[in-house]
């Protein structure tokens, strides 16, 4: 019991971190739409659609509907939905004439209902090309989508590109907001240690500056697995990975400073100084400067992806804890690191 | 106190790979929605944490030494 009471936010960490993995990995994706046969479409032809579903369940439902649609005014129902199996289906589409509005291209969104799997979208998925200029809207459907299905299961979106990947908000997301907090925690007790000229102040921002670094490094490498299945690319120069590889840099230069001199007490003061320059360098490079231009990364070019629908109620309950989980890991990192340079230091100048 | 936790902790990694296992028929198709990018990433922040651990493994140990020789 003693020991429950010291250690009680290591083992609340750990039984975090494990809801956390259960949660992140367990839980299904939506149903989804991957491909469709064909890009385009013709004026007045019966479009055939085979659809790729996924985690799609059309042999178990019963009433299968497909809309491709315009705009929020018009659609094109499908004739026929023929099920081959759970995850592939034959659309027909009866396409019109031409386009509701002056135009001679349009893109049209899929849209896939049941009552098992809910609603399906797949943007853009068939572009409509019309050589005769003139609007009609015969052909068009302008009643809204009716009946459609709400899923009836906790599960993760679906985002195309994303895919299951959209699980890495649980574990790389994490690591950096765990690295902004050791960070900060670090930059608190370098000031505190100018302020006092306690060793042991120096040395916990030394320990949490290592976990901080330790995270970091994490995050630029999950990150950069992540960008190879999904931008093409370990590293393809994007502003967020090159900030963030800088901000690690300037970091990476404050355990050489500290290396380089073997005086204790100057190597401290001007470790501590240091620290909070790469702090103030940290907070433009991650949270400006990636803002300004736009980037490859979820959430970036404008906003931050803590709104919007990347991140909707069902994975808020799995990584608001998760950001608390790894926090509390890394802060359980830096103080096993402390004890032994405490110790170390005990017996240097004893 | 200890014993309880190690029991935990035994149960749960005989019950995860069942879990899992469970979890594969359902969405089969998981395979093509990049499930591996997640596995890799996870493996990875395991690696880096058990690297750090090693790290810190042998500065006690020096630490060891130099007490035992005092």
């Amino acid at each position: 019991m003693k020991q429950l009471k010291a250690h009680w936010w290591k083992f609340l960490g750990v039984a975090i971190l494990v809801i956390v993995f259960l949660k992140g990995m367990l839980v299904p994706l939506s149903a989804g739409i991957i491909s469709v046969s064909r890009n385009s479409a013709k004026p007045l032809e019966n479009l055939q659609l085979v659809v790729k579903g996924y985690n799609t369940h059309f042999k178990d439902s019963k009433g299968p509907q497909a809309w491709l649609k315009l705009d929020s005014l018009y659609s094109i129902q499908c004739s026929s939905f023929i099920v081959a199996d759970q995850t592939t289906a034959t659309v027909a589409f009866w396409i019109p004439a031409g386009l509701p509005y002056e135009g001679t291209r349009a893109p049209l969104t899929l849209i896939i209902d049941n009552e098992v799997d809910g609603t399906s979208v797949l943007p853009f998925a068939v572009s409509f090309v019309v050589n005769d200029i003139a609007s009609t809207g015969q052909g068009w459907n302008v009643e809204a989508l009716e009946g459609l299905h709400e899923r009836t299961h906790t599960t993760y979106p679906f985002r195309n590109i994303l895919n299951e990947t959209i699980r890495n908000t649980y574990f790389h997301v994490p690591l950096w907001f765990g690295m902004m907090v050791l960070f900060i925690a670090s930059v608190i007790s370098a000031i505190k240690y100018i302020r006092s000229k306690d060793p042991h102040d120096d040395l916990k921002s030394l320990a949490f500056c290592r976990a901080g670094i330790l995270f970091g490094i994490l995050g630029l490498v999950t990150g950069a697995i992540w960008a190879k299945h999904t931008w093409g690319a370990y590293w393809s120069w994007d502003v967020k990975q090159n900030m963030s590889a800088i901000a690690l840099l300037i970091y990476g230069a404050y355990f050489v400073l500290r290396n380089s001199m073997s005086d204790n007490d100057s190597q401290a003061r001007i470790a501590a100084v240091y620290n909070i320059f790469a702090f103030v360098t940290l907070i433009p490079l991650l949270f400006v400067i990636p803002r300004l231009t736009d980037s490859l990364h979820p959430g970036n070019g404008g906003n931050p992806a803590l709104g919007g629908e990347d991140l909707d109620h069902s994975m808020r309950m799995v990584f608001y804890p998760a950001i608390i989980g790894w926090t509390l890991l890394g802060v359980w990192i830096a103080q096993l690191s402390y004890r032994v340079d405490r110790l170390k230091h005990k017996l240097l100048n004893h | 106190m200890k014993h309880v936790f190690i029991r935990i902790f035994i149960l749960l990694m005989l019950v995860l790979p069942f879990q899992l296992a469970a979890q594969d028929g359902a969405d089969y198709s998981r395979s093509i929605g990049k499930i591996y990018v997640v596995v890799a990433v996870i493996l990875v922040i395991f690696l880096g944490i058990v690297i750090y651990l090693i790290s810190l493994d042998r500065k006690i140990s020096k630490l060891e030494k130099r007490i035992d020789n005092e």
